[in-house]
């Protein structure tokens, strides 16, 4: 953290006003875990004690029939005359009876934090204040603000009406999150309503001063907006409901107190783990990809499966030279059907001369085996 | 405002944040489905690659009330400031021109060039559903008996 960015403030109406720097306590380690711990713990540190009456259901002199009465041996309210006379006293199970374990107001309602657990918890919600990302995922409506964390001039400690405060608000666009707030405001689901706790409403911005001119008066009436004093920081604000990421308004002497409150006269800032979280930019650095090995091939990709007996190409992956076996072959094919003709009439004349041959054998034969006298002609077999 | 790194913020986010929305998940895998509906996020999805919380550069394409597209960037500012923090294309030109935009914004400089699939299916819904609100296009009424 050598060089801390600057952070602009604005005046009353909204333009720039100056620059201020970042305090280090908005670059510390962000830990919801500390946090959410130190908050569940703090939030009941306002609770206020409840019992019920230490003699609830004892204010009774009864006392168990025993066994032999056929009656279940429960102690038994004594005397006569009256419906209570002989109903079952003291369990908790009876009518009338006193609870389970009554509670008792000397139950532990308060809890011990480390102050060290509570400074780091604080820390880390001031750092998150300073995320855009972490204030927009709380819910706080920040679109329209030109910077985060809010800076304005220290004159907003001394505004006096509501009227002025809601304008000043307004310039900076974190009116949005205040109407956010006011519209949310409801009859509270449950008993709740009952017990002086009618409405609910979200939080809206809190406004962080450093000494209040009017700025408590001012901006106390707007639905949902809270304010607090440098010097009183609270996780419950910082973090409500153990999420962080509060929307605050700063007033610039405000944010520079920070600066001596969280120094080294002051309150220690907590130590970051990792110098550097920005694991994308650590992957890519040149000290890391210059020792790696190289990346592997993605995995073949399986395409479908194609039958190599009607597939051509299939085949030829298989069988490299099939494809020049079938040319071959279909030439072969082709010229045997140009020579069809030659050949079948050479077939046939072949046929034929077969033919022929059988056919003059025949005659022959014919011719030979007429009866006659074979000494008609002198002995000779004319032919 | 040292700009919290994208994991980081991730890692602080993903679990609880306002704009995380969970529903019933309909597949025999998924009991529920986790959306995240915060401005900058393309696909609505809840993780790390579409987050538009927690990623420092981001791409979306969404409609605007009068059924034009416009197309939201991440500046570098963003880190600090909510207002800068994302500038706005109009996407008012024909579909062929509007997606070379969209190309060119994603890819140029090593933008986000692994959503810019993302995008431009995002603009071709939006286009579609514009046009159908504009009357241009009709839509296919389903037939009975098929959900």
């Amino acid at each position: 953290m050598a060089a801390r960015p600057l952070v602009t403030v604005f005046s009353l109406s909204g333009e720039k006003s100056g620059e201020t720097t970042l305090p280090a306590v908005m670059t510390a380690p962000m830990r919801p875990d500390i946090v959410q711990f130190v908050h569940t713990n703090m939030s009941k540190n306002n609770r206020q004690a409840y019992s019920v009456s230490p003699w609830a259901g004892k204010q009774v002199s009864a006392s168990s029939w025993g066994t032999g009465r056929a009656v279940a041996r429960i102690p038994r309210v004594g005397g006569g005359g009256t419906s209570r006379s002989g109903q079952g006293a003291f369990g908790n199970m009876c009518r009338g009876g006193r609870m389970f374990a009554p509670t008792k107001t000397w139950r532990k309602w308060h809890r011990k934090i480390n102050s060290t657990q509570k400074r780091y918890a604080v820390a880390s919600a001031l750092a998150a204040s300073a995320v855009p990302a972490l204030v927009m995922a709380r819910g706080h409506k920040v679109d329209d603000v030109p910077e985060i964390p809010l800076v304005m001039d220290t004159s907003i400690e001394s505004a006096k009406k509501t009227s002025a405060a809601k304008d000043i608000l307004a310039s900076v666009g974190a009116l949005a999150d205040v109407d956010r707030a006011s519209d949310s405001k409801k009859i509270r689901a449950g008993k709740g309503k009952a017990r002086n706790r009618r409405y609910v409403l979200r939080r809206g911005p809190l406004i962080v001063y450093k000494s209040n001119d009017g700025v408590e008066q001012a901006f106390r009436n707007l639905p949902g907006v809270e304010l607090c004093c440098v010097d009183r920081l609270n996780l419950l604000q910082l973090a409500p409901g153990g999420h962080m990421g509060r929307f605050c308004v700063w007033s610039q002497a405000a944010l520079d107190a920070l600066n001596d409150i969280y120094g080294k006269d002051g309150k220690n800032v907590p130590e970051d783990l990792m110098a550097n979280a920005d694991l994308a930019r650590i992957i890519n650095s040149d000290e890391i990809q210059s020792v790696l090995n190289p990346a592997k091939r993605a995995n073949k990709k399986y395409l479908r499966k194609k039958n190599p007996l009607t597939s051509l190409k299939a085949l030829a992956k298989l069988d490299p030279y099939a494809a020049a076996a079938r040319e071959s072959e279909q030439r072969a094919e082709a010229a045997r059907q140009g020579n069809k003709a030659a050949t079948l009439a050479k077939k046939r004349g072949v046929a034929k001369a077969k033919k022929q041959y059988k056919q003059a054998g025949k005659d022959f034969f014919e011719k030979i085996s007429k009866q006659g006298d074979v000494c008609a002609d002198g002995f000779n077999i004319g032919l | 405002m040292v700009a919290a790194p994208d994991s980081l913020v991730w890692e602080l986010v993903k679990n609880n944040n306002s704009f995380m929305r969970k529903k019933n998940g309909r597949s025999s895998r998924s009991g529920s489905i986790r959306f995240s509906v915060e401005r900058g996020n393309l696909t609505s999805r809840s993780t790390y690659k579409y987050s538009g919380l927690a990623n420092s550069k981001t791409i979306d394409v969404t409609a605007t009330d009068d059924n034009r597209a416009t197309l939201t960037l991440k500046t570098k500012k963003a880190g600090t400031s909510g207002k800068k923090g994302m500038t706005g294309i109009a996407l008012n030109k024909d579909f062929r021109r509007t997606e070379k935009t969209i190309k060119s914004q994603a890819t140029d400089n090593y933008y986000r060039p692994d959503l810019k699939n993302a995008a431009l299916a995002k603009y071709t819904a939006v286009y579609k559903s514009n046009r159908v609100a504009k009357g241009v296009k009709k839509v296919a009424p389903v037939k009975k008996g098929r959900n």
